[in-house]
């Protein structure tokens, strides 16, 4: 018998060997496993007793991408059977999560090789499937990634100067990392509940024109919710649509539209990083979480190519100096004095086409009905977008003193030197 | 995905001879020679009937359903061919062979998964079993191949290569699993072990079926005492001290068994069948009892089809008795698809000038 356990565990042997021996896979998992626990993120680094709490606290993605994870990690412990079962698993659930199958694929090519990196698929496939598997290995980077460089424990993306408290939730994508945020606005703040992998435009970000095949940056809105039934299978779940282009991309001439956040079709789990013609693209399971958590028009959705995290407490000082511009506004509107608020507008100022000279017979109109009653600003939510302006997407209950209710607004200001001025205001509501 | 049937080496030739070994009674030779000749002859319906008469007085004879299943494999009848492996693993759970022929059935009907679990108990049966091994690597890189195809979204019928997973046709064939126990050179230098010479220290059961009409001194072996109980059981045999002479003489002759086995290697190594094929001599008995044609037909197809092969030969010592030779080495064989390494045992004779080889086993 002694032969024979020497044999089998020469075998097993020279299998972990396969594994730890060749760089590709087990060096590349192994230091991502290594970066999963003790890695310290974006922020500054943490004291090696105290991992980041947010690595704790946050629901990492979807399930499907949690177990791959797992699969990856074991694969990192030189566990080559335990992943080749993690893995067979997911599969049988996810078999169109086409990275979960590739990485299945190189784990039961570890039985009888050496895998020298991930999806190691043979020389000929290798060949005419170039740009496929590139987009796999990305795909795989980038959710590592996205999963090993948590953002630090209570910060919140920098646009996000202020929420209303009726907005309940809010969304942003870090396009670099593949990423979608999901923030619910609590009383302390904004919290994340989820993130999740995502998919951007075939030539990438910065939409500039109709069919330039790239996703747009900026502050949206979700503006409806289409039903999947009235889509065709290639939309999966469902779709959100957002305000591409919003009156800043107008005013800088930016064309196009449906911008849509969307499922997947029903022969993919996930999609290519960059596959779309300018949506943003989730798993099914994912979008539909969305769905069901999101409010539809209130919800903002900004969408940024690195999202840079900050503590609540520095963007409260950062909004300080715009809500002061505001404030004088609002104080310019209830004194009723139409060149002192006309100063508040820019030049090239447009509300739905209507240039300043048409506005403002509607801004007197808007001072004859408040008679010089006092303005109060409700509901106050206000996102920064920085590019090469520095600009405020603004959205407020405009109610004159003693009125019940009054009209949802949304401006868009823009810093011009040290002024901020708006270029743009209509009713939401 | 549509899959291309998975291709039998049809290797009818089943001999009487194991059977003759193992079974003194030669009535009960008889049976299993019937049964494997109306196989033979591509008279499945008979060889059932055959097979089930016999079966009918002894219903749990481990060798007759086993061959029963061969039977029915062949008559393309594979879902009761499965039903008979499958009781045969539970009955003799201890049996490797009943486990690799349900991994073939099922690797016919593109059940990889099955395959591969049928496999993995072969060789938690026996960890050594070459066969398994060898199968289980090409059901893995097609199961590989199959995830592959998924994961880049290709038609999979027309990505990897089929399988070719080889059907054990004896259950008691020494050659497909049991490792020959002979105790390894004590030294570099060459020493005289008679591996193969018959008498009193020969290699007892199962017998190295080298020449048919070989001795066999040992007890008969049960058929359900599966035959690695009796190699562990085999004594080591001593080593016999050889005079200088003799062991210059031997030196020189270990020298050329050494490189016609090098020469088998690099043969193989290089897809030159002819040289490959040649390296065997006449008297070769192929594992599991194939027909020599069935045999060569079946290396062929394993060797040729191959992009690449590579097979390294480490820790090669070699015993010499005479005119025959014992090779053992360390056998590093390697394609695009499989890895393994395994302890491999040639037995050659001298013919003529060449050494031959006359037996392969794989094993510690």
């Amino acid at each position: 018998m002694k032969g024979r356990a020497n044999l089998l565990s020469l075998v097993r042997c020279s299998r972990l060997r396969g594994w730890l021996g060749h760089t590709g896979v087990a060096a590349y998992c192994l230091s991502t496993l290594l970066l999963l626990t003790h890695g310290p993120g974006w922020g500054a680094p943490k004291k090696k007793t105290r991992p980041p709490p947010a690595v704790e606290r946050a629901v990492f993605g979807g399930d499907a991408e949690a177990r791959l994870i797992e699969v990856y990690r074991l694969i990192g412990q030189a566990r080559g059977r335990h992943a080749l079962a993690k893995a067979e698993a997911l599969v049988e659930d996810h078999p169109n999560f086409q990275l979960a199958q590739l990485v299945y694929g190189d784990l039961l090519s570890a039985q009888t090789r050496p895998v020298r990196a991930i999806g190691d698929v043979s020389e000929a496939a290798a060949k005419s499937n170039s740009l496929l598997l590139a987009a796999l290995r990305d795909e795989s980077q980038l959710r590592m990634r996205a999963l090993r460089e948590r953002p630090p424990a209570d910060t919140i993306p920098s646009q996000f100067l202020q929420l209303s408290a009726g907005t309940r939730h809010a969304i942003a994508i870090d396009t670099s990392r593949a990423r979608l945020y999901l923030f619910e606005n609590t009383a302390g703040g904004l919290k994340m509940l989820a993130d999740y992998y995502v998919s951007v435009g075939k030539s990438g970000i910065e939409k500039g024109m109709e069919g330039d095949l790239r996703t747009p940056l900026g502050v949206y809105f979700v503006t409806s919710n289409l039903d999947p039934k009235s889509l065709k299978d290639f939309y999966g779940a469902g779709a959100l649509p957002i305000n591409y282009p919003n009156p800043y991309d107008a005013r800088r001439g930016r064309t196009g539209s449906n911008i849509w956040l969307h499922g997947t079709p029903p022969e993919q789990f996930a999609r290519a990083p960059q596959a779309t013609d300018g949506c943003v693209v989730l798993a099914n399971p994912d979008l539909q979480r969305i769905i069901k958590t999101v409010a539809i028009r209130s919800t903002p959705v900004v969408i940024a190519q690195s999202l840079s995290w900050v503590a609540p407490r520095s963007v409260q000082a950062d909004g300080r100096r715009f809500t002061e511009a505001l404030q004088a506004w609002r104080s310019a509107k209830a004194g009723g004095d139409i060149s002192r608020i006309t100063s508040f507008y820019t030049a090239d100022f447009s509300s739905n086409g209507k240039a300043l000279a048409d506005w403002t017979p509607v801004l007197r109109a808007e001072l004859g009905h408040a008679r010089g009653r006092d303005i109060q600003i409700k509901d106050l939510s206000y996102l920064r977008w920085t590019d090469s302006a520095e600009t405020m997407v603004v959205t407020f209950g405009e109610v004159i003193q003693g009125e019940r209710i009054g009209l949802v607004k949304r401006q868009y200001w823009v810093r011009q030197d040290l002024q901020w001025k708006i270029f743009f205001e209509g009713v939401i509501g | 995905m549509k899959y291309a049937r998975i291709f039998f080496p049809p290797r009818f030739c089943l001999m009487a001879l194991t059977a003759a070994l193992f079974w003194p009674v030669a009535a009960v030779a008889d049976e299993y020679g019937d049964v494997n000749q109306l196989l033979r002859s591509g008279k499945f319906s008979e060889a059932l009937t055959k097979a089930d008469q016999y079966l009918a007085g002894k219903p749990r004879d481990p060798q007759m359903r086993f061959l029963k299943g061969v039977v029915q494999t062949e008559a393309a009848r594979p879902t009761e061919a499965i039903a008979t492996f499958t009781k045969l693993t539970e009955d003799y759970p201890e049996l490797p062979e009943p486990y690799n022929n349900l991994a073939v059935l099922y690797a016919g009907q593109s059940q990889f998964d099955k395959a591969r679990a049928a496999l993995e108990m072969a060789i938690r049966t026996n960890p050594s079993y070459a066969t398994a091994h060898e199968n289980l690597g090409d059901v893995y890189a097609k199961l590989a191949s199959q995830a592959y195809s998924k994961a880049l979204q290709l038609d999979g019928s027309n990505v990897g290569v089929q399988p070719k997973l080889a059907l054990i046709r004896d259950l008691f064939a020494p050659g497909a699993k049991t490792p020959v126990r002979t105790p390894a050179p004590a030294a570099a230098a060459p020493s005289s072990v008679p591996v193969l010479a018959s008498g009193p220290t020969a290699v007892k059961a199962p017998a190295p079926v080298v020449v048919a009409a070989a001795p066999v001194a040992s007890a008969p072996t049960q058929p359900s005492a599966s035959a690695q109980a009796a190699a562990v059981a085999t004594p080591p045999n001593p080593t016999v001290a050889v005079p200088p002479a003799a062991a210059l003489k031997a030196s020189s002759a270990a020298r050329d068994v050494e490189s016609a086995v090098q020469a088998w290697a690099t043969a193989w190594s290089t897809k030159d069948i002819n040289a490959y094929l040649g390296a065997y001599g006449k008297e070769f008995d192929p594992p599991g009892r194939q027909a020599r044609k069935r045999w060569e037909d079946d290396r062929r197809a394993r060797i040729v089809g191959k992009s690449r092969i590579n097979v390294k030969l480490s820790d090669v010592s070699v015993a010499i008795a005479g005119n025959k030779a014992t090779a053992k080495f360390k056998q590093a064989y390697s394609t695009e698809s499989v890895n393994i390494s395994s302890r491999k045992t040639l037995e050659l004779v001298k013919a003529g000038e060449r050494w031959v080889i006359v037996r392969e086993s794989t094993g510690a």
